[in-house]
């Protein structure tokens, strides 16, 4: 494949099908096989690729896992690797380095305080510290910026100016590529486009003014699809209980939430980043403790204060968490292992494990869910991220839970695999449960939810349901009163 | 049949490399190696470095990797035995007792100060070893404390099969460790614990109580090889404790490269330590004395770590 000089070029695939290790193999994380060359600029890349010479060449990378040092601060994370040093003593010149990463944030419209610690901060601003890093080495008209799923992260408001900011760069001459599972996206900012599909480039350089997005999918899977959400049986709701209610909640972000979440029902949760949205599902699934707040499910009621996550997988609460690395999965794990985790305290008896049941549900979830390869000892941490994700689902979902909390749970998976994770989640519902989807997608809330809740300083401020629960119609009411608040701090910015 | 012929050849290389080295050491020194005795010193006389493995297994599974305290511990309890009943005139069946509870106590002051108070733990557990170093040598007055009765020495030397009893409780004890591991919920509770405590804390397992319980566990097989080693020694030397540390690490990182490569495990630990019991008597027999334990177990520990990484990257690609 060829990325011209000043072009964003659009690289897709199916999970699997080989971006992130293109992307790692150009950025000398894994060494290729031989026969292979690579060239920048005219000059041909010695291979395997050593990481220390990406900067002459002008090639940066920001990786899918943003690659942060979380004990450290935002300025040690952006200047890392370029330190300049004082000649006599070789100490690191902080005031130029803070002024340094400042300029590198402020040139991405985003006021990040130098010194804060980047664990500490929300995941937009992550993102925003990660391609702050890999754009400050960029010299105008030469090499290339590599984008792996990085603007996954971004709220929608700092994703336009994302984009800006990559056209810019092509602009001046440089080369973008951008590593994309929204299609939407690459089509509208991507010059050209290039189709991965089991490791194979089936679509060459195509330009994004001859395809569409349906056209795209097809050369994906190599097979029609509807993108479209899967179909979902109706269900009645008339007088049963309600799976779960919760009332007053409070956290470091949300401040005061109290919701009901019918049987079958599936509740969409929105806003924009700060708002609280993101902050709710850890609070209901008690992987965070809230400062105040209740949750009945399944007839016990459960002081989220003090309950520990325990208590609430007892009850029937399921979370699947965002940070699959961090807190989904055990990654030097087997499939099989990771999928029984909550479940083997409840099958096993204290001096039994029992291994027919381990094996059924992991067979379960690799024929429901549809992963591969379909290898039960599987170590998780080789599997491909969307397939990392289905696991992950699947774990969750094979306990039946009476509550299901899901945090972005389609993000950076492929159309394929979305469909699939969503018609498991719509049987989860029509079997009686209670989902509640917390996200940004605007697509995915619209496709899946019966009602969309919009989160504003801490707060449901507004309710949409049923026919108004539309791209558009989510869209407007999260970026209504933008004149005022929070909101209006970080548009002005933007 | 190929997959499953590397599979094996991965799994049980460390067996091979023991074998070579018996017929090694046996062709070249066939009238000092190829006896019985060099059979019955091999398996019989590793009590202490199998209960200190296990010990130390028990922290290392739920992902505290450096306990450096196991050998320390083992060692107060194997004086307090002699020291209680010998010089105090004690009953020797209670001595027992109270070095076992000494044992565990320290694992659970270890535990309060680790998961508890979230104290580095090579800090906690280099000054442990060293404190309870000097108690040891307190109580007993710098002296080697002897004279154990001949009855109470059965519980260690008690003859089965033509080989002292404390081999077989190697066996049953890395036997059982191996089933909780494999077999019941608390072991694939404690791997992922060692795995990934967030995980396994969102999963509603009690993440702070299993590491706790490690420390305890830890500490209580200490306090019973403590007691066995004394009792098959009929006293013992409280300065020799520490030489025990470096062979138990060892061990149990050579146990990463058998049975399940990748993953600490107790039948691997197991072989780990005949391994090592192996090497070094072959040494001795061909007339290396005094300094060759210390070059070989410091090799053998940069060795079994170094393999210990290898087979996992390995084993996770």
């Amino acid at each position: 494949m060829t990325v011209q000089p000043g072009e964003i070029h659009g690289l897709v695939g199916q999970n699997g099908s080989g971006k992130t290790t293109l992307v790692k193999l150009l950025s000398g994380y894994h060494a290729p096989d031989s026969g292979g060359e690579v060239q920048v600029d005219g000059a041909p890349v010695g291979l395997p690729v050593r990481p220390a010479e990406l900067h002459r060449l002008g090639m940066s990378v920001v990786h899918q896992d943003l690659g942060l040092l979380d004990d450290f601060t935002v300025v040690e994370n952006v200047r890392i690797g370029a330190f300049r040093r004082r000649r006599l003593t070789r100490s690191i010149r902080w005031d130029g380095e803070r002024q340094l990463a400042r300029e590198a944030l402020q040139h991405l419209g985003h006021e990040i305080d130098p010194n804060a610690r980047v664990r500490d901060l929300l995941p937009a601003d992550r993102a925003t510290v990660a391609i702050a890093r890999a754009l400050q080495h960029h010299h105008p008209g030469r090499g290339v910026i590599m984008f792996d799923e990085s603007s996954r992260a971004l709220p929608r408001d700092s994703l336009e100016h994302f984009h800006a900011l990559i056209r810019e760069v092509a602009g001046r001459g440089g080369s973008v590529l951008l590593v994309s599972h929204q299609l939407e996206e690459v089509l509208s900012v991507a010059d050209r486009v290039t189709v991965l599909r089991d490791g194979v480039v089936v679509a060459s350089g195509t330009p994004t003014s001859e395809l569409d997005e349906h056209e795209l999918i097809r050369l994906m899977l190599g097979y029609e699809l509807d993108s479209r959400a899967p179909a979902r049986a109706a269900v009645t709701r008339d007088g049963r209980e309600p799976a779960a209610r919760a009332r007053g909640v409070c956290g470091r972000l949300v401040d005061g939430v109290t919701l009901e979440i019918g049987s079958s029902e599936i509740v969409g949760v929105t806003g924009l980043m700060g708002s609280g949205f993101e902050e709710l599902p850890y609070l209901l699934g008690g992987a965070h403790p809230a400062q105040a707040g209740e949750l009945t499910v399944g007839g016990r009621r459960i002081d989220l204060a003090t309950a520990c996550p325990r208590d609430l997988v007892d009850a029937g609460v399921a979370l699947v968490p965002e940070r699959r690395d961090a807190q989904g999965l055990s990654l030097s794990m087997s499939l099989l292992e990771n999928v029984t985790l909550p479940r083997v305290r409840v099958h096993g008896s204290p001096g039994r494990l029992g291994f027919g049941w381990q094996r059924e549900e992991a067979d379960w979830v690799i024929r429901e869910l549809g992963v591969r390869p379909p290898a039960p000892g599987m170590t998780v941490g080789n599997l491909s991220g969307g397939n990392q994700q289905k696991v992950m689902l699947g774990k969750w979902l094979r306990g039946d839970p009476r509550l299901l909390v899901l945090h972005e749970p389609t993000r950076a998976v492929d159309v394929a695999a979305r469909r699939d994770l969503m018609a498991v989640i719509f049987r989860v519902a029509t079997s009686g449960s209670g989902v509640l989807v917390a996200g940004m997608d605007a697509n995915e809330l619209q496709s899946m939810c019966d009602r969309v809740l919009i989160m504003r300083d801490g707060r449901i401020e507004e309710e949409l349901r049923g026919a108004a629960v539309t791209v558009e119609g989510v869209v407007n009411a999260v970026y209504r009163n933008h004149s005022n608040g929070h909101a209006a701090v970080r548009e002005g910015v933007a | 049949m190929a997959g499953l012929l590397r599979r094996g050849a991965e799994r049980y290389a460390l067996i091979g490399v023991w074998g070579l080295m018996i017929a090694f050491y046996w062709a070249i020194e066939p009238a000092d190696f190829g006896t019985s005795g060099t059979f019955k010193t091999i398996f019989g006389s590793q009590a202490a470095l199998v209960f200190l493995s296990m010990a130390l297994l028990c922290t290392i599974i739920v992902g505290e990797f450096v306990d450096l305290s196991v050998a320390a511990i083992l060692g107060l309890c194997a004086t307090i035995v002699p020291v209680l009943s010998v010089l105090h005139g004690m009953n020797v069946t209670l001595a027992s007792i109270i070095a076992v509870a000494v044992g565990t106590s320290a694992g659970a002051i270890n535990g309060i100060l680790v998961v508890g108070v979230g104290v580095n733990i090579i800090v906690v557990t280099l000054g442990m070893s060293t404190l309870l170093l000097g108690i040891a040598l307190a109580v007993s007055h710098l002296h080697i404390v002897s004279g154990l009765s001949d009855s109470y020495s059965k519980i260690a030397l008690a003859d089965v099969f033509g080989l002292p009893i404390t081999f077989y409780y190697g066996i049953a004890i890395a036997l059982v460790f191996a089933y909780v591991l494999g077999f019941t919920p608390l072991g694939r509770h404690m791997r992922f614990v060692g795995s990934n405590r967030e995980v396994s804390r969102l999963a509603g397992i009690r993440v702070n109580r299993i590491r706790f319980g490690a420390f305890v566990m830890s500490g209580f097989l200490c306090g019973v090889g403590g007691v066995v080693i004394a009792a098959g020694l009929g006293g013992f030397d409280p300065s020799s404790s520490v030489t025990y540390l470096l062979p138990t690490f060892s061990a149990v990182f050579l146990g990463t490269a058998v049975v399940q490569p990748g993953r600490f495990n107790p039948i691997g630990t197991l072989a780990g330590v005949y391994f090592l019991a192996t090497g070094i008597l072959g040494l001795q027999e061909l007339g290396y004395a005094g300094w060759i334990s210390d070059v070989f177990y410091g090799a053998a520990l940069i060795i079994a770590v170094t393999l210990s990484t290898v087979v996992r990257r390995v084993a996770a690609a």
